[in-house]
């Protein structure tokens, strides 16, 4: 059941409904159950699944609480993991055809990092294995995250929420919000994508416009999907952890990878990068760093290879494919060396008195932006040839006399003005939001007169400009297949 | 604490007040937009919300069926000449499933005196309506149980019916073609005034020969489900003792149609149910071929207003039907006729009987 449907639509209405009608102490029964039917409806393969992972994981919490053994976590997170690499990749590299469980990236995740925890002393092992089991298979979260730890979500799934009106007025605008982003603007978006995939002999300024969409469209695509998952939760009196904090408005692309993806990359820092920096290995490599390069390279050139293993993973966990190398094996490369070269930025600007805000903050986010943009070259093409080759294209030909054309072959004029007023209220929504303003907050705070006009503007917003029923082909989350 | 649980729970129920108050509202605009996006074209979506604006009772001869008939029957030939009131209901492609619930719909306010079918739908052999514009013309019901008992009689599988009963996600996509009409309500009837009766002209000429074939009693079954709704339209017909009267319309690809027609005259003589069919070659009523048809199918103005004089012709001569003309209640369909009649002022009856084209007055007939 895609989170776009109005079967979805209908279900959620029924689980917040009934989640307020029963006693506070057995709410979180409602939610157990809503998720199993969630699951059971994607098929008995994504519930089996996932019960499998629920019970290893409910089991081997208590065991390791009883007895702290590497032995044993290895063991217990070797078929987790494995079934998930087995599951996404064997099908890639066989090419046979394999039903991908649910969420199976985001539970499975969730299930290592509730282990590691258990393991490090950071939490208690959950006794009941249903509750265990909600940990892991809360719906709103399957569709494509946010990957949460014990700690963030274990105990307000548990605890039965009271109902706040605030809240759930504020969780209905975020879901509306998140509507909006996904089906009248991303979705409208996707056809600029098609365009440079399936194009050829394209003008130096198409192809950078079709990035720059491509990597707009993603944000809008994944972010309006998170939000329709967090706003669904608020309205449960849950709060999910953030996936995106205004990605775009990032100055280095460290704080680009802070505020895209949170989750995923709290994740691989938690349980990978910091493992992989303070192993014995990791320490060795240092030393040896520090006698070859000197001191201050020395202590950085363990983070620096673990950034690049831990980027190069996260790119192929979106796809088997060489695309992914090539993205992943970019950021950590940027990554890996700006922090190795961060003395010598250092010196520089001290020695040219160059200020990090001021004059110099718009110049750090178009060069962040650049450095994205190239990245993206080889997230939506099908190989890294035909990333290359956009790239080489990119450089040449700038002519604009068939822009009228260009532009009209790829979507009709009114298309592009729905699709540019969208992103202006989104640009104007993120501004807000970066100078800590609440916007659905204060919208659920606000006056009738104020909240009910921007409500009803959203939800014709949604049902007359969005991309769904008859007559398009709305895409599904690009994040779903994760 | 006891006014703070007080306090809690006013909070709440305002809430939930507004809450209904804003569901309400909602509503009421998505319900707005449901209308400003459906199309106010031919499909039949403007004569069913039109109907509701006749005075109860009020019309005499209701014409179901598809574009074959709108096209024919024309109401103001039928008004001016035997002042029958009439009023096409009719939808393209419009199969006996929509005929059945509009029906239904109709006999709330109206009681006809008899009721035309078109008996096209015979020949059609799909199962469901997979084409949007036939579920589309059921918008224009109002009634909810039989607006949705038609669009699941439409579809294969119900949950494709969610979308049509919703509306917007068949219809928000027209956003682009919309125009300051499609905001008035009610709407315009394309132009045609608020008087219109259901009958849609059309102007064009195309040249075809008489069908040739041999008239014989050989049935082809019509499709189960076309069967099926028509048993149940002559059913609901005798229940409320309302005399139906099938219609073979005149058509240049009769002949395909032939053997399909006989079956269903022989399922409505099982109800006591006549036809006329006017493809017959022993009905002589000046049509041509050559001139009278707008395309394969379709009768033009000319064909519609020589083949309505026969068919008012014949329905009084079959039906004890009043004629209106005077009656004060029946004042639309004066404007309407007259409209009409100031746009085509050469089929006048008085201006018919002496022009040329006039082929009725004439020897030749259905070359």
């Amino acid at each position: 059941m895609s989170i776009l449907s109005l079967e979805f639509l209908a279900f959620a209405v029924g689980a917040v409904l009934l989640y307020y009608c029963l006693p506070l102490k057995i709410r979180w029964v409602v939610l157990l159950a809503g998720s199993a039917a969630y699951m059971a409806l994607a098929g008995w393969q994504s519930i089996a699944h996932i019960s499998a992972v629920a019970l290893v994981m409910w089991g081997g919490g208590l065991a390791l609480q009883r007895k702290k053994s590497r032995l044993l976590l290895a063991l217990l997170l070797i078929p987790d993991l494995g079934a998930m690499i087995f599951l996404k990749y064997w099908p890639a590299l066989s090419g046979a055809a394999m039903i991908l469980p649910l969420g199976l990236s985001y539970f499975t995740f969730q299930s290592a990092g509730y282990l590691i925890d258990v393991y490090r002393g950071k939490m208690q092992a959950q006794k009941n294995p249903l509750k265990a089991w909600l940990f892991i298979g809360y719906f709103p979260q399957l569709a494509q995250g946010p990957i949460s730890t014990w700690k963030e979500l274990g105990s307000q799934l548990l605890t039965g929420h009271r109902f706040e009106p605030e809240n759930t007025v504020s969780g209905f605008t975020l879901l509306l919000w998140g509507y909006f982003k996904k089906l009248v603007i991303a979705d409208r978006l996707a056809k600029t994508t098609d365009a440079l995939i399936n194009g050829s002999g394209l003008p130096g300024w198409f192809v950078l416009g079709g990035v720059i969409l491509y990597t707009i469209r993603l944000y809008l695509d994944f972010s309006g999907g998170m939000d329709v998952v967090r706003g669904l939760s608020r309205m449960l009196g849950i709060e999910l952890p953030e996936n995106f904090r205004r990605p775009f408005f990032a100055r280095s692309v460290s704080e680009y990878w802070r505020r895209w993806h949170i989750t995923l990359g709290a994740w691989f820092r938690s349980y990978l990068l910091y493992p992989l920096t303070t192993c014995r290995a990791g320490i060795g490599l240092g030393k040896f760093a520090s006698g070859a390069f000197g001191k201050k390279t020395g202590r950085t050139f363990p983070s620096a290879l673990a950034t690049l293993v831990v980027f190069l993973l996260i790119g192929v966990w979106h796809t088997a494919n060489w695309n992914a190398v090539v993205y992943g094996a970019y950021f950590g490369l940027v990554m890996g060396v700006s922090m190795l070269l961060e003395p010598l930025w250092k010196t520089m600007r001290t020695t040219l008195n160059l200020p990090r805000e001021g004059w110099m903050a718009p110049l750090r986010l178009i060069r962040t932006w650049g450095l994205i943009l190239l990245a993206q070259y080889f997230a939506f093409t099908l190989n890294p040839e035909m990333g290359f080759s956009l790239l080489r294209s990119t450089f040449q030909a700038w002519d604009f006399s068939g822009f009228a054309v260009r532009t009209a072959a790829v979507m009709e004029p009114l298309e592009w003005i729905i699709a540019g007023i969208g992103c202006l209220f989104v640009l104007i929504v993120d501004i807000l939001c970066e100078k800590k303003t609440d916007v659905c907050g204060r919208l659920a705070k606000a006056h009738f007169y104020i909240r009910w006009p921007a409500l009803l503007f959203l939800i014709l917003a949604i049902v007359s400009f969005g991309i769904y029923g008859s007559g398009y082909d709305g895409a599904a989350f690009l994040y779903t297949q994760f | 604490m006891a006014e703070q649980t007080v306090s809690r729970r006013k909070k709440i129920a305002f809430f939930w007040l507004r809450l209904v108050c804003f569901a309400l509202l909602t509503a009421l605009l998505l319900s707005y937009a449901v209308y400003v996006f459906t199309p106010k074209s031919d499909y039949g979506i403007c004569s069913m919300m039109n109907l509701y604006r006749q005075p109860d009772d009020s019309i005499d001869v209701l014409a179901v069926g598809t574009s074959l008939a709108y096209a024919g029957i024309n109401t103001n030939v039928l008004w001016e000449e035997y002042g029958i009131a009439a009023y096409d209901l009719c939808s393209a492609e419009q199969p006996f499933w929509v005929s059945y619930y509009t029906l239904r719909e109709v006999l709330k306010t109206q009681r006809p005196k008899v009721i035309l079918l078109d008996a096209k739908p015979a020949i059609y052999t799909r199962d469901y309506s997979k084409r949007g514009r036939t579920i589309l013309s059921t918008f224009g019901i109002r009634g909810i149980e039989n607006r949705i008992g038609a669009i699941l009689a439409c579809v294969e599988k119900s949950r494709d019916a969610l979308g049509y009963i919703l509306g917007l996600p068949e219809v928000h996509s027209n956003y682009s073609k919309l125009t300051a009409n499609d905001f008035v309500f009610p709407p315009d009837n394309g132009s045609r005034g608020a008087s219109w009766k259901g009958y849609i002209e059309s102007d064009q000429v195309e040249h075809h020969q008489k069908p040739s074939l041999v008239f014989n009693t050989v049935r082809r079954n019509m499709n189960d489900r076309e069967e099926e709704y028509a048993r149940k339209i002559f059913e609901l017909a005798q229940a409320e003792g309302i005399p139906v009267l099938l219609l073979g319309l005149p058509n240049p690809d009769y002949a395909n149609d032939h053997m399909y027609y006989n079956a269903l005259w022989a399922v409505a003589e099982e109800y006591g149910v006549h036809g006329i069919n006017y493809n017959d070659p022993g009905i002589r009523f000046g049509l041509r071929y050559s001139s009278d048809f707008a395309d394969w199918q379709h009768l033009n103005v000319k064909g519609s207003v020589t083949f309505s004089r026969k068919l008012g012709e014949d329905l009084k001569m079959l039906f004890d039907l009043p004629d209106r003309r005077g009656d004060a209640k029946y004042i639309s369909y004066d404007e309407c006729a007259r409209q009409w009649f100031d746009q085509y002022p050469l089929f006048e009856s008085s201006a018919w009987e002496e022009h040329p084209l006039n082929w009725f007055a004439g020897e030749e007939e259905m070359p």
